[in-house]
């Protein structure tokens, strides 16, 4: 199959993607949307503007704005065909007053559902989509603590932080596992009561936006993060209030990224933790519980898998834990 | 490699020095939060729920590259409040405001200067309808633009 940009899929991608949608209209129609560019969306930065002011301002610009997801009015797609960058180009968009946002990527912060005032860790945050909607989400207070290793990345998570406003961000640069243990060690009055771990993966639900993937995937890397992946959410744990809150989302459909590293969390902490059901404002399926030759705790089906064919998204996976004791 | 700048919050009196430059500047009166110094020149906010004891602690534990926003510069006393700074504000700003109009709001926001006998030499407060966009340093013929390069308006394909 050719996709966008005359792109090949790797034929073990395929058969994988195969297996994960065996019926062949299902297949047929992810395959088919592959094809389409994702919705132009955009995300209401509410640190300084309302949704009715921001759409009013772009409306008059002549842009057709929607906003697709009920009551989640900060969240917009524009319809109308815009000059190639038109979006990042825009005088709201560069005074901050919206962010670009692919509509999946806003899930994990709806999953997490943080309240202002609260103490929230965003563990490998850049670029800053999701630190920016959680600061958004939490009106500026409380605070977030937006951690990154990598220096190049670093600075544009600052740039995005300073472009929105979001004054109740603290940024840190470490290794994610390395922050973890140190806070435990020498912080240890500061707990969190929400955390999201938005892990590096494979990026196999990135397809529609970022054509690098096509040639980028690898079986070797879908082997090798979880380990990376697991590692990331125990020590998150330990760093997480009882009753706490931590979700663990990745931008890809392989399932050992995804139900497996859920179920290798649950069996390593057993009561400490529970998976919780997920609402969403989209279809969502529920996490499988087989995958060749593994078997999966019958708790993962709580997970979410989001499809691409199913709302005209990119693909994505959430799970939300919650810490007992 | 840059070696790391500890974070300096600023004392009492530092930010009450802030807080009277601020108002004689630009007639704000009360701008909340803890005010921080990273290097000569550059002041943070941060309106979070830590303290200034807790920031510091985690200062002690792990790399802080930042900790809040941006807000200006204390240029020789005089400060020049960044686009954040500005919005954040800007229901107190009633002093030294320059308001652009549709042609100059197009050429500040690519980043070039204003050619305007403001008859000032101050920083002033650059303002669209009800936009706010930062400072911009008014001299005898012009006002000089500080828009950053990442926040300016690009030519299409540039």
């Amino acid at each position: 199959m050719k996709a966008k940009s005359n792109l090949q899929i790797k034929p073990l991608f395929l058969e994988r993607m195969q297996k994960l949608l065996p019926d062949k209209k299902d297949f047929q129609a992810y395959l088919d949307v592959l094809k389409i560019p994702p919705v132009r969306s955009i995300r209401c930065n509410k640190l300084k503007i309302s949704p009715s002011e921001l759409r009013k301002k772009l409306e008059k610009k002549g842009w057709k704005i929607k906003q697709p997801w009920g009551d989640y009015l900060e969240i917009m797609s524009v319809e109308n065909e815009l000059e190639p960058g038109g979006l990042g180009r825009a005088l709201e968009h560069q005074l901050g007053y919206y962010y670009v946002q692919e509509l999946v990527s806003m899930l994990p912060v709806i999953a997490l559902d943080p309240e202002p005032e609260e103490t929230v860790l965003d563990l490998c945050a850049s670029p800053g989509s999701k630190t920016t909607q959680l600061s958004s989400e939490m009106l500026g207070k409380g605070t977030i603590i937006a951690n990154e290793v990598s220096m190049g990345r670093l600075k544009i998570l600052a740039s995005n932080l300073e472009r929105c406003g979001a004054t109740n961000v603290i940024i840190t640069k470490k290794d994610g596992v390395a922050l973890c243990c140190r806070i435990k060690k020498y912080l240890p009055e500061l707990k969190f009561s929400k955390i999201l771990v938005d892990a590096p993966c494979s990026g196999e639900g990135t397809l529609r936006s970022s054509p690098k993937t096509y040639k980028m995937w690898n079986i070797k890397t879908i082997q090798n993060l979880p380990k990376i992946q697991k590692n990331l959410i125990l020590s998150a744990l330990e760093i997480l209030k009882p009753n706490g809150v931590l979700i663990y989302s990745t931008c890809t459909h392989a399932p050992e990224e995804n139900e497996g590293v859920s179920d290798a969390v649950l069996q390593e902490l057993g009561n400490r933790i529970r998976l919780e059901r997920i609402k969403l404002p989209i279809k969502s399926r529920e996490g499988i519980i087989r995958w060749g030759d593994k078997s999966y705790s019958k708790e993962v089906k709580k997970c979410a898998r989001i499809y691409p064919h199913d709302d005209n998204t990119e693909g994505f996976f959430i799970a939300r834990f919650r810490k007992i004791k | 490699m840059t070696s790391y700048i500890p974070l300096k919050i600023l004392s009492k009196k530092e930010k009450e020095e802030l807080a009277t430059q601020l108002e004689k500047q630009f007639g704000i009166k009360n701008a909340e939060g803890i005010f921080l110094m990273r290097g000569q020149e550059r002041i943070f906010l941060f309106q979070g729920s830590l303290t200034e004891k807790q920031i510091k602690e985690l200062e002690t534990a792990v790399p802080v590259e930042r900790v809040g926003v941006y807000f200006g510069k204390n240029i020789n006393g005089q400060i020049r409040l960044s686009i954040e700074g500005t919005q954040m504000l800007k229901n107190q700003i009633t002093k030294n405001i320059f308001e652009l109009d549709d042609k100059q709001i197009e050429l500040w926001m690519k980043g070039q200067e204003i050619l305007i006998e403001t008859g000032k030499n101050d920083f002033l407060v650059m303002k669209y309808k009800d936009n706010f966009l930062g400072c911009g340093k008014a001299s005898e013929k012009k006002i000089t633009n500080f828009i950053p390069k990442n926040r300016r308006l690009r030519e299409k394909n540039n």
